[in-house]
């Protein structure tokens, strides 16, 4: 291995392509009709969203009666893949706003996608509490307006700070997303050669000229929405983190959940980010664009939030026991060793001893390697939520009423249908958008940048 | 192999005789006061030095903290500044001597050495194993020695660096950071628990070490930022430090600010709303009597305050106001520490006099003397880092 020369800045781009060259890679699945591939995906995962309608339309004509919720288990399934889909919603939000204040240059390849990730899996997530309710049709009602009955939601609840602060996260990532798209739409729109699509990208672009002031206004506008959104990456999953924590049940009222939450929720979602961009980059040869030093950066964050995470749920574990309080150091115990013991081990074993692999140099850049350990995170990050949210409830204060929550085929076929629906949004959105920022990677390419100083 | 990186261009300037003058009489001054503390009243002494110890400790991991994730991040814009961090991380061989007197009146200040409340109460004699002397003592010599080890590795690559300017040893210090940065959060949390939440030992919050921890980062950040502002515009670096890296500082004191907030303020809502007697009493004995006003002063001393000085943009590149937001961030962290252990000595109402007087102005001095003493012998440039050059050519 060659010596890193740290006097130099790297580039995140490799090998100084041509701007020319960097506009035809990054628009061609856009002027290219859809290989078979394409389709086989797609198939796929249309299958996976169908199969989840299904399911719902069943969930809808017979009841919720056919999940597995129960007496005191009744936030089950739905609960838990809200959390989920939230939690990977997160690192979009982290690469766009947090990273583009701390100026790593490079979240340029891979920011675009990442925020594309968000605006689905916000989506995906928000189908669940409006299911969960059993009475979607009545879900307008969640959010508070005069009306004659003077009707108005309980402020005091958390559930309803969800509804603010998730739609708040919609609107603020999708605005953050379009923004950063105009300067592309101009591009797209100076290019193409199809009548309609010129219409389209007109529309869109919204009169860009990629002139000098158009660039200076621009930028100050995706500086301060960088601003608005650092805030969301935060309090978005600490108002999730609200809905257990603020309760007084063993397991969920403790106080590190809010740091808690988002560290996993950042976690989870850069490992979902990394499994894409493996598949995307290979696809479409963005090798030199989404870099294996990017990968490898990707993969420190995993270790880095992996890392939080172990660390809350030793806090927990050991603030459990030190508290004293018999139903806190009962609820620990019993994740840990009873009839849930299964889904806690995986959870640990996914999301703190396997990212410690990341440790070694080697593992960060074998791309099989992190790609499985990814998946891995992912897999302990969906057992988190469940180990939270189930073994919590299924035993509480109340012996008499504890009960054994178990999925039924109905809840696993909604599951699947979450992931056909982000994925099916993910596939399209690779045809009808060029998936990383055009005018961003130009502006970090070698020698795009006014030097200072000597050279 | 790299080549050797050649040394920026770099005079040593004496550093104001003042500066060590202050230094000495604060030291002078606190020390007859906290002397006399232990004289007239040996239990309010102690508490006042545990505030102090913790402070002290804040500004000492805290830096050696800021060091670590410098070399770990990458960052240039900080490099020609780590100097001051490295100076001022020498505080932690101070702990151990600031550590004794308290150590020595641990029996006045801990419930939980009181043997025959431990056997009487049955919550504090399920963790007698965990809150015993004999593992305290085992506790707070792992904490001190992994900072001070973990301070010398640092801190002498950096230094050898300046000899000769080998590439290698950032390479080395980016790997002791990274094994540090685990480290120093369970040290860190295990110390909060230890010195602070253990005062009330039937007391207990699972973000408390994240909540030392902003606190920490703002102490070593706010103390760092003044030293660096004010020798920087008096010429003691080297030239080409611009706007933009104050800016970045700035940027950074006012994102701890908020971090800080978000913090306390989860902490706060989680027991507020969840109401139970086992973890409400902390917050109540806070709210007790004056105590209230201490309560409310630290959201506007800790927070809206800092908060509002440092927003604007041009305030992070102003070196006044830069200055002044840490002096207030500084002294809002005594204050939150006097806010987490003082309620246990005295109920109801502060005791404020001048023994609390004496501590910060020991601490202070302490501090100050320190980095005049390592001054002395060191650059207060890192002429051959290799990544100096990039940070001073750093623009926004």
């Amino acid at each position: 291995m060659s010596a890193i020369d740290y006097t130099q800045e790297l580039s995140v781009v490799e090998g100084k392509p041509p701007l020319r060259e960097i506009d035809e890679l990054i628009i061609q699945p856009l002027d290219t009709k859809p290989d078979k591939n394409f389709f086989i995906a797609l198939s796929i995962t249309g299958s996976m969203l169908l199969l989840g309608a299904l399911m719902l339309a069943w969930s809808f004509y017979k009841g919720t009666g056919v999940w597995g919720n129960n007496n005191p288990v009744a936030w089950g399934f739905p609960i838990v893949n809200f959390v989920f889909w939230v939690g990977i919603g997160h690192a979009g939000t982290l690469i766009s706003a947090i990273l583009f204040l701390f100026r790593q240059k490079w979240r340029t390849g891979i920011a675009r996608f990442a925020e594309g990730m968000t605006i689905f899996a916000v989506m995906t997530a928000g189908v669940f509490p409006i299911i969960h309710t059993g009475r979607p049709w009545l879900a307008g009602y969640l959010l508070p307006y005069p009306n004659q009955h003077d009707l108005w939601v309980n402020f005091h609840s958390p559930l309803v700070w969800d509804v603010f602060a998730v739609s708040t996260y919609f609107t603020v990532s999708f605005v953050f997303w379009y923004v950063g798209l105009i300067p592309d739409f101009g591009t797209l729109r100076d290019r193409t050669a199809s009548k309609i699509k010129k219409v389209i990208y007109s529309v869109f672009s919204l009169g860009w000229r990629h002139s000098n002031r158009h660039w200076q206004h621009y930028e100050m506008v995706y500086l301060v929405l960088a601003g608005f959104a650092t805030p969301l990456v935060l309090s978005v999953h600490t108002i999730v983190s609200f809905d257990f924590a603020v309760s007084i049940l063993p397991g969920w009222h403790t106080t590190i959940f809010p740091p808690y939450f988002v560290a996993g929720a950042v976690f989870s979602g850069f490992a979902m980010v990394q499994n894409v961009l493996i598949i995307i980059r290979k696809i479409f040869h963005f090798e030199h664009i989404i870099t294996l030093d990017t990968l490898e950066r990707m993969n420190k964050i995993i270790l880095l939030t992996g890392m939080m995470v172990g660390y809350a749920y030793a806090m927990e574990f050991f603030i459990a026991w030190y508290s004293g309080v018999q139903p806190e150091q009962f609820a620990f115990l019993n994740r840990a060793f009873g009839p849930y013991m299964w889904a806690y081990w995986i959870m640990v074993s996914c999301n703190v001893i396997f990212p410690q692999f990341f440790w070694i140099k080697k593992i960060r850049r074998k791309i099989s390697v992190m790609f499985i350990i990814a998946v891995l995170v992912n897999v302990g990050m969906w057992f988190e939520r469940f180990v939270i949210t189930v073994t919590s409830l299924s035993r509480d204060y109340l012996p008499s009423s504890w009960a054994y929550y178990k999925p039924t085929l109905v809840d696993g076929g909604i599951l699947i249908g979450s992931f056909g629906l982000f994925f099916t949004l993910l596939i399209l959105f690779t045809k009808s958008l060029p998936v990383i920022s055009i005018s961003e990677v130009k502006a970090v390419v070698d020698g795009a940048q006014p030097s200072h100083g000597e050279h | 192999m790299s080549e050797p990186v050649n040394p920026v261009e770099y005079t040593k300037k004496e550093l104001p005789a003042s500066m060590s003058k202050i230094a000495t009489a604060l030291i002078a001054i606190g020390l007859i006061g906290v002397i006399l503390a232990y004289l007239f009243d040996t239990t309010r002494a102690s508490f006042n030095g545990l505030v102090m110890l913790m402070f002290v400790t804040s500004i000492g991991a805290g830096s050696v903290f800021l060091i670590a994730i410098e070399y770990l991040g990458g960052a240039v814009w900080s490099t020609p500044f780590r100097r001051v961090s490295e100076f001022l991380g020498a505080v932690v061989f101070l702990l151990p001597l600031l550590a004794l007197p308290v150590y020595l009146n641990l029996h006045s200040i801990f419930e939980w050495t009181h043997l025959e409340v431990v056997e009487a109460d049955k919550i504090l004699s399920g963790k007698s194993a965990y809150l015993n002397p004999t593992f305290f003592t085992v506790r707070v010599i792992i904490f001190f020695s992994i900072w001070i080890l973990f301070y010398l590795i640092l801190t002498r690559n950096s230094k050898k660096q300046d000899s000769n300017g080998d590439q290698n040893l950032t390479k080395i210090n980016i790997k002791v950071s990274a094994i540090f940065i685990p480290f120093f959060g369970l040290t860190l949390t295990f110390a909060a628990i230890d010195w602070i939440m253990s005062l009330e030992p039937h007391w207990f919050s699972t973000i408390f070490g994240v909540y030392y921890f902003s606190g920490t980062m703002l102490a070593a950040l706010s103390f760092a930022t003044i030293l660096i502002v004010y020798l920087n515009e008096k010429g003691y670096f080297v030239k080409g430090i611009s706007k933009d890296n104050y800016y970045s500082l700035g940027a950074l004191l006012f994102a701890f600010v908020n971090f800080w907030a978000y913090i306390a303020f989860s902490q706060f809502l989680l027991i507020w709303y969840a109401n139970l007697p086992e973890e409400t009493f902390w917050y109540l004995a806070r709210w007790d009597g004056a105590w209230k006003y201490v309560t409310i002063s630290t959201i506007f001393i800790h927070f809206l305050l800092p908060y509002i000085v440092l927003a604007p943009q041009p305030a992070k590149k102003d070196p006044k106001r830069l200055i002044v937001a840490s002096v207030i961030i500084l002294f809002a962290h005594f204050l939150d520490i006097f806010w987490l252990v003082m309620p246990t000595f005295g109920k109801e109402s502060f005791a404020f006099g001048w023994i609390e007087i004496a501590f910060p102005i020991l601490a202070v001095g302490l501090i100050l003397f320190v980095f005049v003493f390592k001054y002395k012998s060191e650059n207060l440039v890192p002429i051959r880092d290799p990544k100096l050059k990039r940070g001073l050519n750093f623009r926004l």
